[in-house]
């Protein structure tokens, strides 16, 4: 596994910090110039783009910053993961990746180059989501099945599954899979037109809760074949998967919560399990009014009594692209190490729901983990983990 | 399937642009703020979706769905400096918008994902169908292609040099012996199931090759034929995806190398230009193809004396590095 975001440049610092309960969201953004700056709480990384650039030695032009937080990840998860180079490079190694920024994070040339103001600079191929996965195709040579998915904030949860179903079905042996997001005057601004960005540092699952703190980061897993693992080491197993939509809003979820529900209930039927097997909930809370109390309902709905929960956006920030497979990575360590996380920022129970979720650190057995994404587009995945 | 399937347009301002009917299936409340590639892919699935009942899921694959809301937001952020902006525009922006539209217009719960892997993301949507299928037989799935000729993205394309630059007649396109295609844009949808009882074809394998290496492409073109038809079979048509590109024909003659004699060669790209998800319309062509038996004359690079098709090879590359294989039968 491999991971980057506001509370850490890799998977242990990343542990630490959430069992510290740190936040990494602050009102500060040094990325680029924008009348956010200052004004809205998110969660940035904590190493500049020239930074990546040169700590892997970039030379070729047009690598955006949503490619190298890409590169970050994708480069411990590989280092971690003990796979020999040339399983690397094989026909059946595939690479899935999700993002929803692409190369519009260099908001400027982008306006440039598609109002023709210029004789084109060096990202004109940068731009699309795709960028991302070929940039990283090329730089590891990876010749498996490659793709790039976009179904908003669900994405990489989806990149999870369609690795998965690649080897079900023969189509590849191990699949490297995940996503990544890059902060974005262009994202900022379209979540701030719908009102739904907290001025504030986010709080889920809270009665006062007032929107989304924008956040970044990466994360990818490698996905094996049982067989195909030889000795080095398994952190957990995929055991379910599951995608529905809510078929409601472009933006928002139905009150019933049709999409949530029957996501959460579809990955329990893949991985054969009962609702009350389920330990905890890595939900996909990202603090605004409507997620939470929508997710809510739905965990009550399905579970009866939902099992523990809680969502570590208040720790990140809302990851879009990449929150999928960063909160997966975070659902293994709850698994690895026998605990879950708390909840940060937390004070009082939604009011019609009066669910609480975690709030301090704790031990306890873990076996499944649920995790849940739900995006815009009415695009709600969830995925089950299990322990080893 | 009602179609003109010999139906050659000229290009306006070098562009062949899709010819757009009146999407009478879409309130017009709604097509009224839909963007091109929307009205597109929403406009082709929705009476595909009447005509054969409700499917289990939604998958497309696209590759600048969105685009040109995109820009226009970029460009309101811009003139507005960052103020208080309408946040329509970065609703339609985001990639998955057309299979949401589509989820939401038919009320579709399942299934439904977005691929947007630029010039493999319909052949990434079909493999996922037939995986989904795999898993769940008994189900259907809307499968499709679209994309547009946003202003936007044709002007990044345009600087990047994708297009041709000289005036050129797409009834001249394949001779022209210069770099760039003539853009094209355009929507193919597909349900798909198990059910050879009540399907016009069968797509019998897909594969993918990100390289640029025509050794490699010509072993991926031996392989897929190779685990896939009985062993003395050989395909009966290739469908190919030449656009009239210099730089990326050796790819295709190359492919073409590997055939038996009286193969027929046929291409497609003359009559709707290329664009990412092309192949989604190379599909709906062989499909076509393989229901009615008849190849119309003009399509034809290299004729066969066959008057029965039994297996077609569809070959596409994208800016000669991301490279497919369809292989579609008869039933």
């Amino acid at each position: 596994m491999g991971v980057i975001s506001a509370i850490g440049n890799s998977v242990a610092d990343n542990h630490h910090a959430l069992k510290e309960g740190t936040c990494g969201i602050q009102r500060k953004l040094d990325l680029f110039p924008t009348k956010y700056a200052g004004v809205l709480p998110f969660g940035q990384v904590h190493i500049s783009t020239d930074s990546l650039l040169e700590k892997f030695q970039i030379n070729e032009p047009g690598v955006t910053r949503t490619s190298l937080l890409a590169l970050h990840a994708f480069t411990e998860a590989i280092t971690d993961s003990g796979i020999s180079a040339s399983d690397l490079h094989e026909l059946d190694t595939a690479l899935i990746g999700a993002n929803t920024v692409g190369g519009m994070c260099l908001t400027d040339e982008l306006y440039n180059d598609a109002n023709k103001k210029t004789d084109g600079s060096d990202y004109l191929s940068s731009y699309d989501c795709a960028s991302v996965n070929l940039f990283l195709q090329k730089h590891f040579q990876i010749n498996g099945v490659i793709n790039t998915i976009n179904t908003a904030c669900s994405s990489s949860a989806n990149a999870i599954m369609y690795g998965a179903m690649l080897i079900k079905n023969g189509y590849a042996k191990r699949a490297i899979v995940g996503g990544t997001d890059s902060l974005a005057k262009f994202t900022i601004n379209g979540f701030n037109a719908l009102h739904i960005l907290s001025s504030d540092i986010c709080t889920p699952f809270d009665e006062g809760r007032k929107g989304l703190n924008l956040g970044e980061g990466a994360a990818f897993l490698m996905l094996e074949k049982e067989e195909e693992i030889k000795g080095r080491k398994v952190y957990a197993e995929l055991t379910g998967y599951s995608n529905a939509n809510d078929a409601y809003h472009p933006s928002s979820l139905s009150d019933e919560g049709d999409g949530p529900f029957l996501s959460m209930q579809d990955a329990l039927k893949t991985a054969k399990l009962f609702a009350n097997k389920i330990d905890f909930i890595n939900a996909h809370g990202t603090g605004t009014e409507n997620n939470d109390e929508v997710e809510s309902r739905a965990m009550i709905r399905l579970f009866g009594n939902p099992p523990a929960f809680a969502s570590t956006k208040g720790n990140i920030g809302h990851t879009l692209g990449a929150s999928g497979a960063i909160e997966a990575v975070y659902s293994i360590l709850s698994l690895l190490h026998q605990e879950v996380y708390p909840n940060l920022h937390f004070k009082n129970a939604i009011s019609s729901t009066g669910l609480k979720p975690v709030q301090s650190y704790t031990k306890m057995p873990v076996n499944h983990v649920m995790s849940n994404s739900f995006g815009f587009g009415g695009n709600c995945s969830s995925l089950i983990f299990s322990k080893v | 399937m009602q179609a003109n399937i010999d139906l050659i347009n000229e290009p306006v301002d070098k562009k062949l642009l899709a010819i757009e009917p009146s999407y009478q299936q879409i309130p017009p409340g709604i097509l009224r703020r839909m963007g091109k590639s929307i009205r597109m892919g929403v406009g082709a699935a929705l009476p595909l979706i009447s005509e054969t009942g409700s499917v289990d899921g939604i998958i497309m694959g696209s590759a600048n769905a969105g685009m040109d809301d995109c820009v226009k937001f970029l460009n309101q952020m811009v003139q507005y400096e960052e103020g208080q902006l309408t946040p329509g525009s970065f609703v339609q922006s985001t990639g998955n918008v057309i299979a949401g539209q589509l989820g939401l217009i038919s009320k579709n719960k399942g299934y439904n994902i977005t691929h947007i892997h630029l010039g493999l993301a319909f052949e990434n949507a079909l493999l996922d169908a037939m995986m989904q299928l795999n898993t769940n037989p008994s189900n259907s799935y809307l499968v499709g292609g679209v994309d547009e000729i946003s202003p936007f993205h044709y002007n990044i394309e345009t600087l990047g040099g994708s297009y041709k630059k000289e005036e050129i007649s797409n009834k001249h396109l394949y001779e022209a012996n210069s770099p760039g295609c003539l853009v094209g844009e355009g929507a193919a949808m597909f349900v798909v199931n198990s059910q050879a009882s009540s399907s016009i074809a069968k797509v019998t394998a897909i594969s993918t090759l990100h390289s640029t290496d025509i050794e490699l492409v010509k072993q991926q073109l031996k392989t897929i034929l190779q685990n896939n038809l009985e062993a003395g079979t050989e395909i009966d048509l290739l469908l190919s995806g030449e656009n009239g590109d210099n730089r990326t024909l050796p790819y295709y003659t190359a492919c073409e190398t590997l055939l038996v004699d009286d193969t027929a060669v046929v291409r497609y790209k003359h009559m709707v230009g290329d664009f990412a998800t092309a192949a989604a319309l190379g599909l709906w062509y062989a499909c076509h193809m393989l229901q009615k038996q008849d190849v119309p004359l003009q399509m034809f690079k290299t004729k066969s004396t066959k008057t029965v098709y039994r297996n077609m090879l569809i070959y596409n590359n994208f800016k000669g590095l991301q490279h497919s294989f369809i292989l579609v039968s008869v039933l």
